[in-house]
């Protein structure tokens, strides 16, 4: 933040541009992603910083204006395509509810599973790149490589890899496997067992901490003001999970918690989803625990449905924060409008703030830590 | 869900149901309707009377109507009164048949006491059928003061409405590449080659 | 269906093979033998054994082998083969290549992964030649406002400040290139020419995250140098000499490792900075500033820097070794030739062919020879661990590892080895040496 400005370091003014170099970290630069960082440094501080993103913008919004409920599946969940039962979550709820859906008990909790799996799958992903960004290629291959038994999980589930198109309004595409339910369980065993390994080669790292802690701190009326969101804005302190305060589908009935850290800075951020991985074991166990042993998963809907002249705006909690659908319906089979409020690009907000001050060396780990996938920010 | 309103608002309702008899704008406290959500649309229809229109309450969604003059006042008597204080989109929807463009806010509240509710306060502004973004008479007036965290979704509904914000400091392209000259691309008359 | 060869035909290949070599003999004897002809003319041949070499007595040797020895044992001696082949250049570049293979192989055992596997049939051993040849092969990009010649020349530049670093090292009893009087102080030398070639590649690029990751490799090379050289005067204090030879004998009954581990740890952790090993690969960091001062090399150019870093390490590896470790000491392992075979030769095959002279090296060079590469091995093997173990360290909080602690613990080290020598236990006319 600008008082953390050290003497002598002035943030940019006309005219005294000759100490200011400007940087342009991306689009094709191994540490910004899908986007263009423009930053200004003034020997190693970075005096303001510029992003530029849309350059894997796709205009999901408008081809969402030119199909039917059911067609939109498998091209929304194209932003986020490692969290796609996630992105599609908000959408089939919000379709359910325009079209007077109600959707079977078991459906329910496989989509909690898959969520769920899906969500650590992101994580895993996304811990793996902060991993590398910070120069620490183990972390990089760990998690690459453990990602695969959640992968081969939800293969078993829905028959892909990663583009699922797992979840329909009105259910899940197919019925579990019949013997899901075991090896389900011995995953997660041995994925929980693993990702405490994590623990000791990266989060108790000295230099990583070192790297980490006190650097980008957001304060919690900043990350008020700022809107952020998901672990972001746990990592400030706020207890916000969309699973606990507006419990949609199974959630009330499950036990779990929500992880919040006080300090506000890169080391709580990259933290935070990592403890919602722990999280998300005990969810996954104990839905399987719950779940009812048959019934139908999936309501039959008509062909081209439609809905009448109303609005919904449906929010879950995605691997990068709350994410939400905003569809409106004018009658036609078409959605009218489709508006995909996302995680991260909420965060994207909070980076020249967080930047602004920093030292350049510290600019790949306050970025990633928001949590920011570039190519769901510009949908 | 009731006792977690601070008590400001329920001598506020009560105050509201007693001048319910002579105010036919205050909603009645009916059984299909939340009665939570309907307590915050009476303290706005309150505040403001013929200002603003409830378009409908659902459970933890209410959607408010106003006209774009008033909009930042309504906007900080939402945030300092209501403890909405964040937004977490901004929607624009192009309506050509009604010659206007809707911009609707999703305001939400990071408040452990209302925060699963959502509060999407629209309004609308002329639309032209020969846009010229920045120039022409479609604009709205800012919510950058009130709700800081609308910066950048500003930016994005003036790239693809065309929806010139006034006040914003930073109206400059987001999303779109620096030199695109077509329609803004979510405007209807914007068609998609082959559909 | 090959798309690569559409017009492949075995006789065409033939025949272009067999052109070849028609014009290569025409080419040999119309050319090349009145040239090799012509220049005998002016060479001084040398005298081998009392006898003057001549071609017709270089034409013998293909008739009898064992008369091939005395000129190998000759060329050994000369400065040309210690600098190309034994203790010089091609023996390090073995021993960095061996590295990168190991390097990639233990990372990848690190991560749970392959590592190189399918290059070469054997655990992708031959994925460094092929890499190699990919280099070689790519073309040589040069930014449009950089300064050629500077640019051109420096990795260059790089690799033979690298190769000058090898001279200095002593391997075994008597092979070194450069037996200097004042070695430790050319090492010093040596090194300080580093960040003036990183800072002059990285200005001539004309581009700013090279000028960047120059600026980051000036800084730390040069505060990391002097807690290195500061690290290492205990060493000279006790020894008395700066002949790395010198050094090396010392140490015959102990290495330093023993009276001044804090040297060690020092200088082992400044060579990681002045290596830009990670954790300390700030200049390269490649989340940051792309690749840092190497962003705008390409193609061979880029494979002569990574060369010349290779060598680097190996120098420095061993330079650990002869300083610390002692060297080419170590128990005799290799047994003593018998006496009949360096007078009467090796029988060999059938006919029973005697080859007097041989073997060409002594043992107690071969044991010393054997004694440095393991302890050369495994210094680069802890230098490679930290790889797969740390991530990046920021500037600031290197600066200020150089500045505040590694030099405070390199004066320490300095008071240690001036009270053992005051004490009189070690050092010259001390109890134990």
């Amino acid at each position: 933040m600008i008082s953390k400005l050290p003497p002598g370091i002035k943030v940019e003014q006309k005219g005294d541009n000759d100490k200011i170099m400007t940087l342009n970290v991306g689009p094709q630069h191994p540490g910004s992603g899908h986007m263009r960082i423009i930053v200004k440094i003034d020997g190693d501080y970075i005096v303001s910083c510029d992003p530029d993103p849309g350059y894997v913008h796709r205009g999901e919004e408008k081809m969402a204006e030119y199909r039917n409920y059911i067609t939109n599946i498998p091209h929304l969940e194209r932003p986020v395509i490692h969290d796609s039962c996630n992105i599609l979550y908000p959408y089939c709820l919000g379709v359910e509810e325009i079209l007077g859906i109600e959707v079977p008990e078991r459906a329910k909790y496989v989509r909690v599973i898959a969520s769920e799996l899906n969500r650590c799958v992101y994580t895993l992903y996304w811990l793996a790149i902060y991993g590398i960004f910070l120069g620490h290629s183990t972390m990089f291959m760990w998690p690459a490589g453990d990602r695969e038994l959640l992968i081969d999980l939800l293969e078993k589930l829905s028959g892909a890899r990663v583009t699922h198109a797992y979840f329909v309004p009105g259910g899940v595409r197919n019925d579990m496997p019949s013997n899901f339910e075991d090896v389900c369980l011995r995953q997660i065993n041995y994925f929980e067992k693993r990702i405490k390994q994590y623990d000791s080669i990266f989060y108790s790292n000295p230099i990583l901490k070192s790297r980490t802690i006190n650097t980008g701190v957001l304060r919690q009326n900043d990350a008020i003001r700022l809107g952020s969101t998901g672990s972001v804005l746990r990592a400030s302190g706020i207890d916000f999970d969309l699973r606990k305060k507006e419990p949609y589908d199974v959630y009330d009935n499950l036990d779990f918690q929500t992880n919040v850290l006080k300090s506000g800075d890169s080391y709580a951020r990259s933290k935070i989803p990592w403890l919602d991985m722990l999280e998300s074991c005990k969810i996954i166990r104990n839905a399987l625990e719950k779940i009812p042993k048959s019934g139908s998963v999936r309501v039959k809907l008509k062909p081209n449905p439609k809905a009448g002249n109303v609005e919904t705006y449906k929010r879950v909690e995605s691997g990068r924060g709350s994410l939400g659908m905003y569809i409106i319906s004018n009658g036609k089979p078409e959605p009218y409008r489709v508006k995909i409020s996302v995680g991260s690009f909420r965060n994207l907000i909070c980076l020249p703030y967080l930047l602004k001050g920093e030292k350049l060396g510290n600019m790949p780990a306050v970025y990633w830590s928001l949590n920011y996938w570039p190519v769901e920010a510009d949908r | 869900m009731n006792n977690e309103m601070p008590n400001k608002t329920e001598a506020d309702h009560n105050k509201n149901v007693s001048q319910n008899n002579n105010s036919s704008k205050i909603i009645k406290n009916s059984a299909d309707l939340p009665e939570f959500e309907t307590n915050i649309a009476n303290m706005l229809l309150d505040k403001f009377d013929k200002k603003l229109k409830i378009i409908f309450i659902k459970k933890n969604r209410i959607k408010v109507d106003v006209h774009k003059d008033n909009i930042v006042e309504i906007a900080k008597f939402i945030n300092q009164n209501l403890k909405f204080d964040h937004a977490e989109s901004v929607t624009g929807v192009d309506r050509p048949e009604q010659n206007e463009i809707e911009v609707v806010y999703h305001l939400g509240s990071y408040d452990p006491s209302i925060s699963n509710q959502i509060l999407a306060l629209s309004t609308r502004t002329v639309r032209e059928s020969i846009p010229n973004p920045g120039f022409d008479k479609t604009r709205l007036p800012s919510l950058r003061d009130v709700f800081y965290s609308v910066e950048f979704h500003e930016r994005e509904c003036f790239e693809m409405l065309g929806v010139y914000f006034e006040n914003h400091p930073d109206n400059r392209r987001l999303l779109l590449p620096e030199d695109w000259a077509d329609l803004p691309p979510l405007r209807k008359d914007f068609k998609i080659k082959g559909r | 269906m090959s798309t690569i060869a559409p017009k492949f035909r075995l006789g065409y290949f033939i025949k272009s093979l067999l052109d070849n070599i028609f014009w290569i003999i025409i080419l040999l004897t119309l050319i090349g033998i009145p040239a090799i002809q012509v220049a005998l003319f002016f060479i001084d041949l040398p005298v081998i054994d009392g006898e003057l070499l001549t071609p017709f007595l270089a034409l013998t040797w293909l008739a009898d082998p064992s008369r091939t020895l005395p000129i190998v044992k000759t060329l050994m001696q000369t400065d040309f083969f210690k600098i190309a082949v034994f203790p010089g250049f091609g023996f390090a570049a073995l021993l960095a290549a061996g590295t990168i293979f190991i390097e990639r192989k233990l990372l990848a055992k690190l991560q749970l992964r392959v590592g190189p596997f399918y290059c070469g049939k054997i655990e992708g051993i031959l994925q460094l030649m092929g890499d190699g040849l990919k280099l070689i092969s790519k073309e040589i990009i040069i930014p449009a406002k950089a300064d050629k010649p500077i640019f051109w020349v420096a990795p260059l530049l790089f690799v033979g400040t690298a190769a000058a670093f090898i001279a200095l090292i002593p391997v075994s009893p008597g092979w070194v290139i450069a037996d200097l009087d004042v070695g430790l102080l050319a090492f010093f030398a040596i090194i300080g020419f580093f960040p003036i070639i990183t800072v002059l590649s990285s200005w001539s690029a004309n581009s700013k995250f090279p000028f960047i990751g120059g600026i980051r490799a000036l800084h730390q090379m040069v505060s990391f140098e002097i807690p290195l050289i500061l690290s290492l005067l205990g060493i000279v204090i006790l020894t008395g000499s700066l002949n790395l030879s010198e050094i090396v004998e010392s140490q015959y009954n102990f290495p330093w490792i023993i009276f001044m581990p804090i040297g060690a740890i020092v200088f082992f952790i400044a060579m990681l900075a002045e290596l830009e090993r990670i954790p300390f690969d700030l200049p390269e960091a490649e989340s940051e500033i792309v690749a840092g001062w190497l962003t705008e090399f390409s193609g061979m150019m880029y494979g002569l820097v990574q060369l010349g870093s290779y060598l680097k390490l190996y120098a420095f590896a061993a330079l650990f070794v002869v300083l610390f470790l002692g060297g080419w000491n170590g128990p005799m392992i290799i047994p003593q030739f018998p006496q009949e075979i360096i007078t009467d030769g090796i029988e060999l095959g059938p006919i029973s062919v005697t080859i007097p002279g041989l073997p060409l090296f002594t043992p107690e060079m071969l044991n010393g020879t054997f004694w440095f590469t393991i302890k050369t091995v495994s210094v680069i093997f802890f230098i490679l661990i930290p790889r797969g173990v740390f991530p990046r360290i920021r500037i600031d909080l290197l600066l200020h590892i150089g500045w505040y602690k590694l030099i405070g613990l390199a004066f320490v080290n300095i008071f240690i080895s001036l009270s053992l020598l005051y004490a009189g236990v070690l050092g010259p006319g001390g109890m134990m040496l």
